[in-house]
C-alpha cells in the first residue's frame, strides 16, 4: 500500500496555530458596513405589519419587497421552497423577515431589536408525532410529508412472513436535534468588485451558494464568485445554510454597491441554524424457532422543519442504511420526511445515515439479549459481504472485512470477557456496534449531477497549483489534496499548493459533502497529475484536467431507486465501555476503541483525528447534546447549556484499521469523514443500557435522563449474571 | 454620568467612587461581560457606570485570623482559594470545578456569591460552615451578615447601594468534623454548570453525632439547608444513624424545590444523603468523600 507517512505538518497547522489565517470575522475593506437579519419570533403564523424605527442615515433596510421585477423570493437547494424572506408568513421561528444594514453594529442591534412585528398565530406542529397528526392542519401537502420513499429487497411477501413467524419483534427508536457548533459560527462578506458580486464565505460548497442566490435578484450564477474563507468547521452546518445567508445580503448588496459583512453570535447560531434530523424508527422483526431474523421490516419518520433543504436525499440515505452492516433475507422499509414548524433540518455528519444505523444497531442488540446470546455473536450471523444484494437491488462490490474490524475492537478492549463479567446491572457496562457509510453521492449521483472537473496546473516556479472547488474546514483536505499530488507527479508535497476555492479560479468540482472530497475529486486530482507528469517536460507552464467517469456496469435508476447505490463503503466497529454512578446516574466513558477499514489513510494522522472527533461528535448526540424545542422554540442557545463533550469527558482512543483500498479511489482511499460519526452513538448506548440493566431506545441520554430510565424503564434482562 | 469606567485604586477609592455613583461593581466580570453582551462586535451594555475592583490587593488572598476563622478577600479568584492551604476542603472542591482553568482563573467569591444564581457554585459550602459576608462601606461602615440571610431569594442579596462585599468569613474548618461530601454533578466533566450539588459533615466524637449538616444547590431558588432536618441525626449514636437515613432524606426533600428535572434533583439528592449517612453510620477513618 502507498507509504503516507505523517514527515509532513498539515497546510493549514502554521497559520492555524499560530492565529494568522484569516476567517471572514477578521475582514475588513474601505467603507465596510454590517449587516443584521430580522427574524421572526413565532413558529406558526401570518405576519399582519413590519414596523420600522425611524432609520438614522446609512442604515438600510431590505425585504421580499424589495426584490427586482425579475427576481424571485426563493433559495434554489434541492428545490426551490426555501424562500430568502418570510414575505407574509412565518412557518418556524427565525425565518429571515428582512436585513437590516448599517455601519455601527452597537446601534444596528439596538435598531433590530426595536423593529415590531405583529402576528396572527396559528398552532405550530413541532414534533414528528404532531406532524403525522396535522397539528394545527397541514404544512405541506395534505399529510406534511416533505417526500417518501420505498425500499424493499429479498423474495417473498413481508406481511405472509410477519403473519406466519415464530415471533415478531416490535421496537421504536426516537433521536433528537444535534447542533453542528462549529468553532466558528456562521459568516460571510459581500462586495461588488468589478461588476460582479463577491462572497467571502465560511461555506463547504462555495458554487452551491451560486447556484442559489442568483435567482433573488434576477442575475446569473455567473455574475457571482464565491471565494471560500479559512473555515472553522462546518459538519454539514454549511453545505446548505450559507445560502440562507447570503441571500438576504446579496438583496441588501444589488442596492447598496459596497462591502457588507454578516457574522451570526453564538446565540444566533444555535438557535437560527439548521440541526440534524431528528427521527423515529420502527421496526418489526420476524424470528423463526431458532432465533433467525427471517424479515425487517421498518418505517423511518425524520423531522425535516419547515423546508425541504436536503431532506429528500438524507431520508433516502436513511433508508438505505436501514439495514446497517447486514443481510436480511427481506427487508422493506418506508420512510417519511415531516414538514414541522421548527427550524429546517438539514446536512449534519452522516447525512441521514446515524439515525437509522442507531435504530438497527439496538435492535439488533435487544433482539439478541431476547435470545440470551451476544450482541456481538448474533450480529456476526448477519454480515453483509461481497456480491450480496443490498436494500436497493444492487450488490456490494468489495470485499467486506467487518470480520477483521470485529477481531481487532472486541481483542483490543477485551469485549467478552468485560461483558460476561459486567452482565447487567453492575454499574459497568461495555457495549459495541458496527457502522458503515457510503461514500461519495448516491448511485450515478457523481456523473448525473455533479459532473466533475478538477484541474492542476504546473507553474513557471516550478510549484502545482490544485484547482477543485473543494473546501478546507477544518476536515484536512488541504493537506491531502496536495500528499495525493506529490506522490503522483514524485514532487515535494511543499510544492503543491491548495488554495481556498474562488469560483472564477478553480473548476467545479462538487460540494465538499457526502465524503466524497478525497475519494472522488482527489482520485481525479491524482488522474490529472498523472497526465501532468506524463507532459511535465512539454512546457514552463501546464494545465491539466480530469472529468468524473462512472465505472462501468453498476447502474442506478434514480426515479425507481434501484441499483448501485454505492460502490465503495468505509466500515467500521466500536467499543465502548461505561461506569455508571449508582448515586447520581453520573456516566464516566472508560474506554473507546475503535477499527474502521478506510480504504487507505492519504494522511493518518488527519484520519487519526477524524475518527477522534467524529467518535466523540456520535458519543455527544447520544449522551449530553440535549436541544429541546418546546412549541416551536430551541430552549438552549449557548455552549453552556448546550453541552458538547469536552476532552475531559473522553478517555484516550485506542484506533485500529483493516483497509480494503478502493478500487476508484486515489490509493485506494474512500469516503470516511461521515462514517467515523455513525456507530458510536449506539455503542455507547448499548454500554449504558448493559450498565444500569435498562432499555433504552432514544437519544439522547444525559444525566437527568439515566436516572429516569434507572426509574423507570424495563429491565433489559432479569438475569443479574 | 461622570465616568463610564472607574478603576479603583485602593478600596477607599473604590468606596467613595461608590458612593458617589450609583454604579455596578466589577469584579472578574464573567457574569457582567456575559449579560452586557449585545452581539457579534457590538459594545457591551451598561446602564449605569462601571467601578472594576478587581486589582484590589485588600481584597484578594486567603487567611486564617487569630481566633482561628478563616478570611476570604471578595476579589480573591477560584484558582487562588484552590491553592491556598487556608481554604477548607468543601470549599476548594467547589472553587476547583468551577469552569475550567481560564475562568479560575478571573472568576471572584465575591461575586460568585453577589450573583445569587442558585447554580452557583461557592454558596453550598459558604451555607455549609456558616459562612458570614462582610460588606463595607465609606466612612468606616461595616457589616456583617450570614450567608443564608445575605442572600434574600434568587438574584437578590442584602448589598446596599454604597456597600462593596470586601470578605467572607468561615467560622468552621476541617478538623472540626469528623466526616466532608462534596459531590457536583455538571453537565459535563469541563466547564459545567451545576446540575446539581450536595455538600454535607458531621461530627463525631464518643460514638455520637455532635454536628450534621447538609446543603444542597440548584435545588431551588437558594442554596437550602435546614436545622430541623439535620436536628432530626444530631445526638444520635452513629449506628443508630442508618436506620434513620430514608427519615433525614426524606425529610430534606421537602426543604427542596427544584423547577427544572425535579424527579432528577430529588432522587439524586435522596441518593447522595444516603450515600453519606452510610458512610458516617460505618464511621471508617476516611475522612473525605465525593
Ligand atoms: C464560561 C463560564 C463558566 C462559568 N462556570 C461557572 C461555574 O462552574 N460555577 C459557578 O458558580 N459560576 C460559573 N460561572 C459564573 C461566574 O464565573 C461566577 O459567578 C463568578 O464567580 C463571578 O465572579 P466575577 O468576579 O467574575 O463576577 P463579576 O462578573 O465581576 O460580578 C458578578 C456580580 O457580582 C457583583 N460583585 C462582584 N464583586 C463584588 C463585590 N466585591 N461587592 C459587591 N458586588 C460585587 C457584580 O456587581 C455583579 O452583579 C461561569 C461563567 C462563565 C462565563
Amino acid at each position: 500500500m502507498a507509504d503516507m507517512r505523517n514527515d509532513k505538518a498539515r497546510k493549514d497547522a502554521i497559520s492555524k496555530a499560530s492565529g494568522r489565517e484569516t476567517y471572514v470575522g477578521d475582514l475588513s475593506l474601505d467603507g465596510m458596513i454590517y449587516a443584521c437579519l430580522v427574524r421572526t419570533s413565532v413558529p406558526r403564523g401570518i405576519i399582519k405589519s413590519i414596523t420600522l424605527p425611524p432609520l438614522p442615515d446609512g442604515y438600510y433596510y431590505f425585504d421580499d419587497r424589495n426584490i427586482p421585477e425579475n427576481g424571485r423570493n426563493e433559495l434554489w437547494m434541492i428545490q426551490k421552497d426555501w424562500k430568502c424572506f418570510a414575505a407574509g408568513s412565518s412557518g418556524y421561528v427565525g425565518e429571515t423577515i428582512g436585513i437590516l444594514c448599517g455601519p455601527d453594529r452597537t446601534l444596528l442591534y439596538s435598531l433590530r431589536d426595536q423593529i415590531k412585528v405583529e402576528y396572527e398565530e396559528q398552532t405550530p406542529a413541532v414534533s414528528i408525532e404532531d406532524s403525522l397528526a396535522l397539528v394545527g392542519g397541514p404544512i405541506i401537502g395534505e399529510n406534511n410529508y416533505h417526500c417518501t420513499v420505498e425500499l424493499q429487497a429479498g423474495d417473498g411477501d413481508i406481511d405472509e412472513i410477519m403473519k406466519n413467524a415464530y415471533r415478531v419483534v416490535e421496537e421504536k427508536f426516537s433521536t433528537g436535534h444535534q447542533e453542528h457548533m462549529h468553532l466558528e459560527t456562521n459568516g460571510m462578506m459581500v462586495n461588488y468588485e468589478d461588476g460582479k458580486y463577491v462572497y467571502y464565505a465560511s461555506c463547504q460548497c462555495p458554487f452551491y451558494i451560486r447556484k442559489s442566490v442568483a435567482g433573488i435578484i434576477g442575475a446569473t450564477p455567473e455574475d457571482i464568485i464565491v471565494r471560500q474563507m479559512s473555515t472553522g468547521g462546518a459538519f454539514g452546518g454549511k453545505e446548505h445554510f450559507p445560502d440562507v445567508v447570503a441571500g438576504p445580503l446579496i438583496l441588501a448588496e444589488y442596492y447598496l454597491k459596497k462591502p457588507i459583512k454578516l457574522i451570526f453570535n453564538r446565540e444566533e447560531d444555535t438557535q437560527f441554524s439548521v440541526k440534524r434530523h431528528p427521527s423515529v424508527v420502527k421496526f418489526k422483526t420476524a424470528l423463526d424457532r431458532k432465533g433467525n431474523i427471517l424479515a425487517m421490516d421498518s418505517i423511518v419518520y425524520y423531522n425535516a422543519g419547515r423546508y425541504l433543504a436536503s431532506s429528500y436525499i438524507v431520508i433516502q440515505r436513511g433508508c438505505m442504511h436501514i439495514e446497517g452492516v447486514y443481510k436480511f433475507p427481506v427487508a422493506r422499509t418506508r420512510g417519511y420526511s415531516m414538514a414541522t414548524n421548527t427550524f429546517p433540518s438539514c446536512a449534519f455528519r452522516g447525512f441521514g445515515a446515524p439515525q437509522t444505523i442507531f435504530a438497527v444497531e439496538t435492535h439488533m442488540t435487544h433482539i439478541a439479549e431476547k435470545l440470551g446470546v451476544d450482541p456481538v455473536e448474533y450480529k456476526r450471523r448477519y454480515l453483509i459481504k461481497q456480491g450480496d444484494t443490498t436494500i436497493t437491488n444492487g450488490k456490494i462490490v468489495e470485499n467486506v472485512r467487518t470480520p477483521e474490524l470485529i477481531e481487532k475492537v472486541c481483542k483490543a478492549s477485551d469485549y467478552f470477557e468485560k461483558s460476561r463479567k459486567y452482565g447487567f446491572g453492575s454499574g459497568k457496562g461495555i457495549g459495541f456496534s458496527l457502522y458503515n457509510h457510503g461514500g461519495a453521492f448516491t448511485g450515478n449521483g457523481e456523473s448525473a449531477i455533479i459532473k466533475a472537473v478538477v484541474k492542476v496546473c504546473k507553474r513557471k516556479d516550478g510549484t502545482v497549483l490544485i484547482k477543485a472547488g473543494q473546501t478546507e474546514m477544518g476536515q484536512g483536505f488541504s493537506s491531502a489534496v496536495c500528499r495525493i499530488a506529490a506522490k503522483t507527479l514524485g514532487i515535494p508535497y511543499e510544492k503543491v499548493i491548495y488554495k481556498y476555492p474562488d469560483t472564477s479560479v478553480v473548476p467545479d468540482s462538487g460540494p465538499t459533502a457526502a465524503s466524497r472530497s478525497t475519494m472522488v475529486p482527489g482520485n481525479l486530482v491524482m488522474k490529472a497529475c498523472e497526465e501532468l507528469k506524463a507532459r511535465w517536460d512539454e512546457a514552463d507552464e501546464l494545465e491539466c484536467e480530469a472529468h468524473y467517469e462512472h465505472p462501468e456496469g453498476y447502474p442506478w435508476d434514480q426515479a425507481s431507486f434501484q441499483g448501485y447505490a454505492y460502490l465503495g463503503y468505509g466500515w467500521g466497529a466500536c467499543v465502548v465501555e461505561v461506569e455508571v454512578d449508582p448515586r447520581t446516574a453520573e456516566t464516566k466513558i472508560k474506554g473507546i476503541w475503535s477499527a474502521h477499514d478506510v480504504g487507505n489513510c492519504i494522511d493518518p494522522l488527519i484520519v487519526h483525528g477524524q475518527v477522534n472527533g467524529g467518535i466523540a461528535q456520535g458519543i455527544g448526540w447520544a449522551s449530553t447534546e440535549l436541544l429541546e424545542n418546546k412549541g416551536g422554540y430551541f430552549k438552549q442557545h449557548s455552549m453552556s447549556d448546550y453541552i458538547i463533550p469536552t476532552s475531559m469527558d473522553l478517555p484516550a482512543q485506542e484506533v485500529y484499521y483493516a483497509n480494503e483500498p478502493y478500487k476508484w479511489g486515489p490509493y485506494g482511499a474512500k469516503g470516511m469523514g461521515e462514517l467515523v460519526f455513525n456507530g458510536s452513538g449506539a455503542a455507547y448506548v448499548d454500554a449504558l443500557s448493559r450498565a444500569i440493566n435498562r432499555k433504552i431506545d432514544s437519544i439522547p441520554n444525559p444525566t437527568e435522563v439515566i436516572m429516569g430510565h434507572i426509574l423507570h424503564s424495563e429491565k433489559l434482562t432479569e438475569d443479574k449474571r | 454620568m461622570s465616568e463610564k469606567l472607574h478603576i479603583a485604586q485602593n478600596l477607599e477609592d473604590a468606596l467613595l467612587f461608590r458612593k458617589e455613583n450609583d454604579c455596578i461593581v466589577m469584579a472578574g466580570s464573567s457574569d457582567l461581560m456575559v449579560s452586557a453582551y449585545q452581539g457579534y462586535g457590538a459594545l457591551p451594555k451598561f446602564d449605569k457606570p462601571v467601578l472594576l475592583i478587581r486589582n484590589l490587593e485588600e481584597l484578594i488572598g486567603v487567611r486564617r485570623n487569630s481566633d482561628g476563622t478563616v478570611e476570604i478577600g471578595a476579589c480573591t479568584t477560584s484558582r487562588q482559594i484552590v491553592e491556598s492551604p487556608d481554604t477548607p476542603w468543601v470549599l476548594k472542591q467547589a472553587a476547583g470545578r468551577m469552569g475550567a482553568v481560564a475562568l479560575r482563573n478571573s472568576a471572584t467569591i465575591g461575586g460568585n456569591i453577589a450573583n445569587a444564581s442558585p447554580k452557583g457554585d461557592t454558596p453550598g459550602p459558604l451555607y455549609l460552615l456558616d459562612a458570614v459576608v462582610n460588606v463595607m462601606s465609606l466612612d468606616g461602615g461595616r457589616r456583617s451578615i450570614p450567608i443564608r440571610d445575605f442572600i434574600i431569594k434568587f438574584r437578590t442579596i442584602d448589598l446596599k447601594n454604597d456597600e462593596i462585599i470586601t470578605s467572607v468569613t468561615i467560622p468552621v474548618s476541617d478538623k472540626d468534623m469528623t466526616y466532608w461530601f462534596y459531590h457536583k454533578i455538571g453537565t459535563r466533566a469541563a466547564n459545567a454548570i451545576s446540575k446539581l450539588t450536595l455538600c454535607a459533615c458531621a461530627k463525631v466524637s464518643w460514638g455520637e453525632v455532635k454536628d450534621f449538616r447538609i446543603a444542597a444547590t440548584a435545588s431551588g431558588p437558594v442554596t437550602n439547608r435546614s436545622r430541623d432536618v439535620e436536628n432530626i441525626a444530631i445526638g444520635l449514636k452513629f449506628d443508630e444513624l442508618a436506620a434513620k437515613a430514608s427519615e433525614i432524606s426524606g425529610a430534606f426533600d421537602k426543604v427542596i424545590s427544584p423547577r427544572a428535572m425535579p424527579e432528577f434533583r430529588r432522587e439524586a439528592t435522596r441518593r447522595m444523603i444516603e450515600f453519606f449517612i452510610d458512610k458516617v453510620s460505618k464511621n471508617s477513618y476516611k475522612k473525605f468523600y465525593n
